[in-house]
């Protein structure tokens, strides 16, 4: 797929708020995402970034606050119909959220086929792209019960690529995968950038990866962005929490 | 893509302590909050229902895992609730006449014992599998992947559901119905102590057991199977908290559809006599 079809588009979220059962978790998130690159949100558990990631899925609805995609609001972005929408996005969950009683390419072509958004032997050709590009290729007719860990989830990011977005938001995709897996996530991440130029905003805790494959970083606590930084300079960064972060990560490496 | 089942989406206050009338209002409330749920996802449901291929093949699939795949078990339930029937009956009416064994057993089986019988064994084998199914794609945020799909849960999900087990329960019925008297058949062909023939047994049958009697307990199914498919999608569709979650929510569904079965039932039967 040329990379001009599938350019990123902006993110900006705007003093966002939201409480569950009268307990806080996003105390005013202010986040700007470039068209095209890697945002990764990292910080301590608990700390919403996995909330903060469903609002821009549209999962939630916040309490106070807007997310505008490209400058259009979110909440008019999801009223539009699917064929109406000016462009797409897509989720990797952390469970990788692969449906069980589909196969691996019934899985990646659901959106396809359902909104028959191409005959169906085009559709075919997409999937074993999909797939392909996530090093799966002839998985197509396995269960998603017959793949590993690390297969599961690529597959939910060839399922992700497959409706060609211009955003793809990861909540915690390496989360139980080992550092080899990991390294291999964090590379599809990066190729998808280089030939998409897709939008990518990823919730993580593990730093190494952040700093491998993040264009900027922002660092959640409390419900509040409290840094952000271009992945090359996070680690001059004077802010305490980030420093906590940073101490944290190294010890536990 | 927070949309229609956002309402059943909410998580559950955490329970507060309280003195005896919150303890009392407690339970009332959550049993209100879930018909609440329960109805809202039925319009919702049935707001959804369009008559596309697609919606088609999916009421197929959920036709052969509710209807076909319980085939096998009405008929070995049915069978010998008929022939339990008969033994019970005849041994009661010993004293008496057993010539009105074929109306007990066509009448309790067409318009009670087929649609109950066979409500709580569809809420048992197929509810609990929509509730453990639905339950664990929403612990696995397999709605919420369906949701960033612009794929509707609900049309998806619920309705083939809804609209599979209504065709499906009256067919099951009507099987379970036959398979029950001709089990009653049997014992009376060959049970010394049933002192009359089949052929009397049949006849009494059909003098008695008319086509209403009949259609009542094909309309019970029908909306046994509304109920239990509407209320196994709800506690599916509201599970929260990993697989003790899933079991909880599955446990619940059967319970409240085996509730919801007799009190139907009561309502259906107060409705039939009127007409």
């Amino acid at each position: 797929m040329a990379a001009s079809e599938t350019q990123g588009v902006s993110i900006d979220i705007r003093a966002l708020r939201k409480a569950f059962g009268g307990v806080p978790v996003l105390n005013g998130v202010d986040l700007h995402v470039d068209p095209g690159e890697i945002m990764v949100i990292v910080g301590g558990s608990g700390e919403g970034k996995s909330v903060l990631l469903r609002h821009i899925a549209g999962l939630e609805i916040p309490d106070h606050g807007s997310i505008r995609l490209n400058g259009m609001d979110l909440q008019e972005y999801l009223r539009l119909r699917p064929g109406e929408k000016p462009f797409r996005l897509s989720m990797v969950f952390q469970s990788s959220a692969l449906f069980n009683s589909l196969t691996v390419a019934e899985n990646v072509s659901l959106r396809l086929q359902e909104y028959r958004m191409h005959p169906v032997r085009e559709i075919q050709q997409i999937v074993a792209r999909c797939l392909e590009q996530v090093e799966l290729a002839g998985t197509e007719n396995k269960m998603p019960s017959d793949l590993s860990g690390g297969m599961r989830k690529r597959a939910a990011i060839a399922r992700a690529l497959a409706i060609e977005p211009q955003i793809i938001l990861y909540d915690e995709p390496t989360a139980d995968l080992d550092p080899i897996l990991t390294e291999q996530i964090g590379e599809l991440v990066k190729r998808i950038q280089e030939t998409r130029r897709t939008t990518q905003v990823v919730v993580a805790h593990n730093l190494a990866l952040a700093l491998r494959i993040g264009t900027h970083i922002a660092v959640l606590h409390q419900g509040r962005i409290v840094d952000y930084q271009p992945a090359s300079a996070l680690s001059r960064s004077d802010n305490p929490h980030t420093q906590d972060f940073i101490r944290a990560a190294n010890l536990s490496v | 893509m927070a949309g229609v089942s956002d309402t059943i989406e909410q998580p559950m206050p955490p329970a507060r302590r309280g003195g005896l009338l919150a303890g009392l209002g407690r339970p009332i409330l959550n049993t209100l909050q879930i018909l609440g749920e329960g109805t809202f996802l039925f319009f919702s449901t049935l707001q959804r229902i369009r008559p596309t291929g697609r919606t088609w093949t999916r009421v197929m699939i959920q036709m052969v895992r509710i209807g076909t795949d319980t085939v096998p078990l009405t008929f070995l339930v049915s069978l010998f609730v008929g022939m339990v029937l008969v033994v019970q009956t005849a041994d009661q009416l010993e004293q008496y006449t057993q010539e009105i064994l074929g109306s007990i057993v066509g009448l309790a089986m067409t318009k009670e014992l087929g649609p109950v019988i066979m409500g709580f064994l569809i809420a048992g084998r197929a509810g609990s599998a929509i509730a453990a199914e639905l339950g664990s794609m929403t612990v696995y945020d397999e709605i919420n992947a369906l949701k960033t799909m612009d794929i509707d849960p609900i049309e998806f999900l619920c309705v083939p559901r809804l609209i599979a087990m209504t065709l499906a329960l009256p067919m099951l019925v009507l099987y379970a119905d036959v398979v029950g008297i001709a089990g009653g058949a049997i014992v009376v062909a060959f049970d010394p102590a049933v002192k009359i023939s089949v052929h009397q047994y049949l006849e009494n049958l059909t003098q008695w057991v008319n086509f209403k009697d009949v259609v009542v307990g094909l309309i019970k199914g029908a909306m046994f199977g509304i109920a239990v498919s509407n209320i196994c999608c709800t506690w599916g569709l509201r599970t929260r908290g990993g697989a003790e979650g899933v079991a909880m929510s599955t446990t619940a569904a059967v319970v409240w559809s085996f509730v919801m079965i007799i009190i139907f039932d009561y309502f259906i039967v107060r409705l039939a006599i009127l007409f």
